[in-house]
């Protein structure tokens, strides 16, 4: 009951706003605020009332919807979904705040698109049914377009149809593999009662996969991030970059790892290339971009590119360092799109070099702008350190891929520090141009919008262990799926094979008791 | 032998036609405002609707005239369709007629005519009857599509409509001439008995083939559709609007019925064509949609495209497929009326905005209409919350439940294609400037309510798909 609240309680704002839309811009405003807070909040009771020592779904609730059609409404979260249902839950009232004042047109709108934005992407989240899955990944995509559309760029409506054929390319055909699915599940669309293998597991994990590379995304399919992330708004690209993209690397781990082991094992040197020509092309072309968000986005690609990296590693260590370090990108890159949205309203450019010596002018940006690209590169205290450490530590022990995947990977991480570093040193040292002069440096508002997420960077970074805790079991149960996998000979190992076999049952006879207590 | 009337099983085709009476009778007395006749064919036919879904829910079953006639709820699931369309329809017509000295009793007469053919054509049980339903609906529709005679457009629709639609009677008659001739009888169960595996006789093949050319034609499946496009663009867009969603539906009621109850021993036959002409229908008629400046020939070629959808379930020919292809055409009609509801909605005083980029900066300025707009559109490309989603996905669940991925591939891309022909619209109306600012008249009332209700209906059935899927699954034969 709780998770369906915060589910659908953002839901209610957008009608709530619809509603109040001739009380003018404040009422809007504040009703936005209100209602992403109180998700935020009653959504920390998810944390609190989570078990961290059981894989099992929490929360759950089962509840038959069209039953014609073999689907329920089921939901539910484990440790992987709790941090991203957590980050959402999060970013919206930041995004919310961050937008306050430069929204000129469609005020009602915006906020509207922005919550019906959550409603969808905490569904995907905590979707324990397949359609389910598919009817918030689909829907979540119109507010999303519209955000990016009406509110964007210059080119703005380019990237939004790019940004909604592309998706809409992954997922037709994944919604074929989840019908494929289902007639193999005992027409179920069950999630939580799905278990291999599978026939012609290698095309469904296409199917599932290429839908996810998309969204993630992965090289070569990401051509349309770029183009979204410089035309949507400030708000939009913290979205965006924050959650959306985990929704990929969610899926991954979700249903392509656990579901398909064969599959992802046979397809893994070639997964695993893509992503580290991902790190390596994104922070390259991240280096040359004139343009301060295009640079972010191009990090982006390289960032993913290590979950990617972490997912396919197979191991305990690089699957939790890969969930973790989706919170953190989502932390670190939607603190750096803020603060590009930030210097882009004061100063109506987003080009390096317009700026230069800001520090300055602006010393508290400086000081977020500094502990931000920080956490990016990955210094150790900070959030990036943590995940992309166990990331690379994972891929390296485990020995799922050639280690030239990982030292090439890690090459990556140098990488990161130059353009980061360079960028930050060619805005915010140097001359300062006689047309920065004038600018202002943070308002109470944008200190108050910048700090939680800073407050996060740096707990990660010091003790991660609050995070990790939750995670750990719940990553244990798809490294058993994923490597006990008859096939893979030589890894087979008769312990795991049980505690397999065992947690299915577990899992087996918790859905049916609460299918009774549905009933 | 005197016939026994179970006047009670026809009851639903027995208010229509009072109805028809009432408007005829009603038409003659001038002093009567003419908007009354509408109101009389929407009481009519939502009695109709009530006494079909009472009947549905009942179970009610039973065969009239000699076995002519089958009313079982396949029919009476098909009524509710043709029912709720001609509500829609009417409802978005009065004010669109009401308008110079346009004569409105003929209208309606003719639209309660039209739904008169489609109910015979769902219910019958011989292939004659049948036949006689499909004229009785033509007839109507090529007059209605000419019905603006002072405009050479509507001429033009109605005469092309009619000389293709007479070409496609008379395969549609030729073919059942050949089946009459290969199993000697023209009933639907006893044509079922007479094919046995063995006796597959050319002329049944032959007349198979030639049902499936006049089917084509009526419910215009690619390469029979070369009518649609411009009928619809010059016929009045209301009737636009009609000849896409019921008719359709009642060609495909008769397509089910007889190629799942009178043919299934040749389904080895016709599965293959049927999936070939889906494949088509989908692509062509959205690749064709891409490059469409005019709304209404877009929503043309869009409707083009769904009935390839609904072949789909067709090709899949289990039970699923058939309520599948019944959902569908029950989402689609309401949705499809509704979009020509907000095309009709954007009407100036000089006439409709018929071309996509008139709805530039409409999503600021009007934004009930774009509103309308949008909810359709969405739901025509299948996005969820809406009706049009669940459609498509139950139409994909039961083909690959029929072993046809391919085809279901084939209609998931076409799915995202046409994304980008709908979402376009949305875009012109929501993010573009408009380059002249259009005067829209104002709203009409019954236009509202008929769009508000398409909107109810779309977003009630996609998000309780249950209300609507279950009778459709209690539906098949």
């Amino acid at each position: 009951m709780l998770l369906s609240i915060v589910i659908f309680l953002p839901l209610l704002g957008v009608i709530a706003i619809a509603l109040l839309r001739g009380f003018g811009a404040t009422a809007v405003k504040g009703v936005a605020l209100v209602i992403g807070l109180l998700t935020f909040v009653i959504s920390l009771g998810l944390y609190t009332g989570f078990n961290a020592d059981t894989a099992t779904f929490q929360q759950v609730t089962l509840k038959p919807w069209i039953p014609g059609l073999g689907t329920s409404y089921h939901i539910g979260i484990d440790g992987i979904s709790l941090w991203l249902v957590l980050l959402t839950t999060f970013l919206t009232p930041i995004c919310i705040l961050a937008a306050w004042n430069s929204i000129e047109k469609g005020l009602s709108g915006f906020m509207m698109s922005l919550l019906a934005l959550e409603t969808g992407m905490l569904g995907v989240f905590c979707s324990l049914d397949l359609f389910l899955f598919f009817v918030f990944w689909e829907s979540m995509l119109i507010p999303m377009y519209f955000l990016i559309g009406i509110w964007g760029g210059e080119r703005r409506i380019y990237a939004t149809i790019k940004f909604v054929l592309y998706t809409m390319a992954g997922s037709a055909l994944m919604l074929v593999g989840i019908l494929a699915l289902y007639f193999q599940n005992d027409n179920s669309f069950d999630l939580t009662t799905l278990s291999g293998p599978f026939e012609h597991s290698n095309l469904l994990f296409l199917a599932f996969f290429i839908a996810f590379a998309i969204k993630v995304p992965l090289f070569p399919f990401h051509t349309w991030l770029p183009d979204a992330h410089v035309e949507a708004p400030t708000v939009g690209s913290v979205i965006l970059a924050g959650v959306l993209l985990k929704m990929g690397t969610y899926g991954i781990v979700r249903f392509c790892l656990p579901l398909f082991p064969d599959a992802a094992d046979k397809y893994t040197p070639l997964i695993v290339t893509l992503a580290v020509i991902g790190i390596i092309y994104g922070a390259l072309v991240a280096m040359v971009q004139p343009d301060l968000k295009k640079l972010v986005a191009y990090s982006s690609v390289s960032h993913l590119g290590f979950v990617v990296l972490g997912l396919f590693s197979k191991s305990s260590a690089g699957i939790q360092g890969s969930v973790l370090q989706m919170v953190n990108h989502g932390l670190s890159t939607g603190a750096l799109f803020l603060l590009v949205g930030m210097i882009y309203e004061r100063r109506h450019s987003r080009m390096i070099v317009d700026f230069g010596g800001l520090s300055k002018r602006m010393p508290i940006f400086a000081v977020f702008f500094m502990i931000v690209t920080l956490s990016s590169i990955g210094l150790p205290g900070l959030n990036g350190f943590v995940g992309e450490y166990m990331i690379l530590l994972g891929s390296f022990v485990q020995g799922a891929f050639s280690k030239v995947h990982v030292v090439f990977a890690t090459a990556g991480v140098i990488l990161a520090a130059v353009y980061m570093l360079w960028m930050f040193q060619r805005v915010m040292f140097g001359t300062l141009d006689k047309t920065n002069e004038g600018l202002p440096d943070l308002n109470a508002r944008e200190v108050v919008v910048l700090l939680p997420i800073l407050l996060f960077i740096v707990w990660i970074g010091v003790y991660p262990k609050t995070f990790l805790s939750k995670i750990e079991k719940s990553v244990e149960v798809v490294v058993t799926k994923v490597q006990a996998e008859p096939s893979m000979g030589h890894l087979k190992n008769q312990g795991t094979q049980d505690s397999r076999f065992a947690l299915r049952e577990t899992q087996r006879t918790q859905h049916e008791k609460i299918e009774k207590e549905a009933q | 032998m005197p016939i026994e009337i179970n006047w009670q099983l026809l009851m639903p085709e027995l208010v229509i036609a009072l109805t028809l009476i009432i408007v005829l009778v009603f038409d003659l007395f001038d002093s009567i405002s003419k908007t009354v006749l509408g109101w009389m064919t929407i009481i009519g036919a939502g009695i109709a609707l009530w006494v079909s879904i009472q009947m549905h829910q009942a179970g009610t079953v039973g065969i009239q005239f000699n076995e002519m006639f089958k009313v079982d709820s396949f029919s009476l699931f098909f009524n509710i369709i043709f029912l709720v369309s001609t509500i829609l329809v009417t409802l978005i017509s009065m004010s669109y007629l009401d308008r110079g000295d346009r004569k409105q009793g003929p209208y309606y007469l003719l639209i309660l005519l039209a739904t008169l053919g489609m109910m015979l054509m769902a219910a019958g049980n011989e292939l004659i009857i049948v036949f006689l339903g499909l004229e009785l609906m033509s007839l109507s529709l090529y007059v209605l599509a000419s019905y603006f005679r002072e405009s050479p457009a509507s001429s033009e629709a109605g005469m092309k409509y009619l000389l293709l639609g007479a070409f496609a009677s008379a395969f549609f008659l030729y073919g059942i001439a050949l089946i009459y001739g290969g199993a000697g009888t023209t009933s639907v169960p006893a044509i079922a008995e007479a094919i046995t595996a063995e006796n597959k006789s050319p002329l049944l093949l032959a007349g198979m083939f030639l049902l499936v050319v006049g089917f084509g034609f009526k419910v215009a499946i690619v390469p029979f559709h070369q009518w649609a496009p411009d009928v619809y663009e010059g016929a009045p867009t209301t009737i636009a609007a009609f000849i896409s969603a019921g008719p359709k539906a009642a060609g495909f009621a008769a397509f089910l019925r007889i190629f799942m109850e009178a043919l299934p021993t040749l389904q080895v036959e016709w599965s293959g064509v049927l999936i070939l002409l889906a494949m088509l229908t989908m692509t062509v008629g959205n690749i064709i949609a891409i490059s469409q400046t005019n709304i209404k020939r877009m929503l043309a070629y869009s409707s083009i495209a769904h009935a390839g959808y609904v072949l789909i379930g067709l090709a899949a020919a289990n039970d699923d497929g058939i309520s599948s292809a019944m959902l569908y055409l029950l989402v689609y009609c309401v949705m499809n009326i509704g979009a020509f509801g907000a095309v009709i909605l954007a009407r100036t005083e000089d006439g409709e905005s018929l071309m996509i980029s008139d709805y530039a900066g409409l999503g600021t300025r009007k934004p009930l209409l774009a509103m309308f707009m949008t909810v359709m559109l969405l739901s025509l490309a299948g996005f969820p919350p809406t009706a049009g989603f669940v459609g498509k996905f139950y139409i994909f669940k039961a083909a690959v439940g029929a072993g046809h991925i391919w085809l279901v591939i084939i209609g998931a891309i076409n799915t995202a294609i046409s994304a980008f022909y709908y979402l376009r619209v949305v875009v012109t109306m929501y993010m573009r400037e408009p380059e002249e600012e259009l005067e829209i008249s104002p709203y009409a009332s019954t236009l509202v309510v008929g769009l508000i209700l398409a909107v109810v209906g779309v977003l009630l059935i996609g998000i309780l798909p249950s209300l609507m899927l279950t009778p459709a699954q209690n539906s098949v034969f």
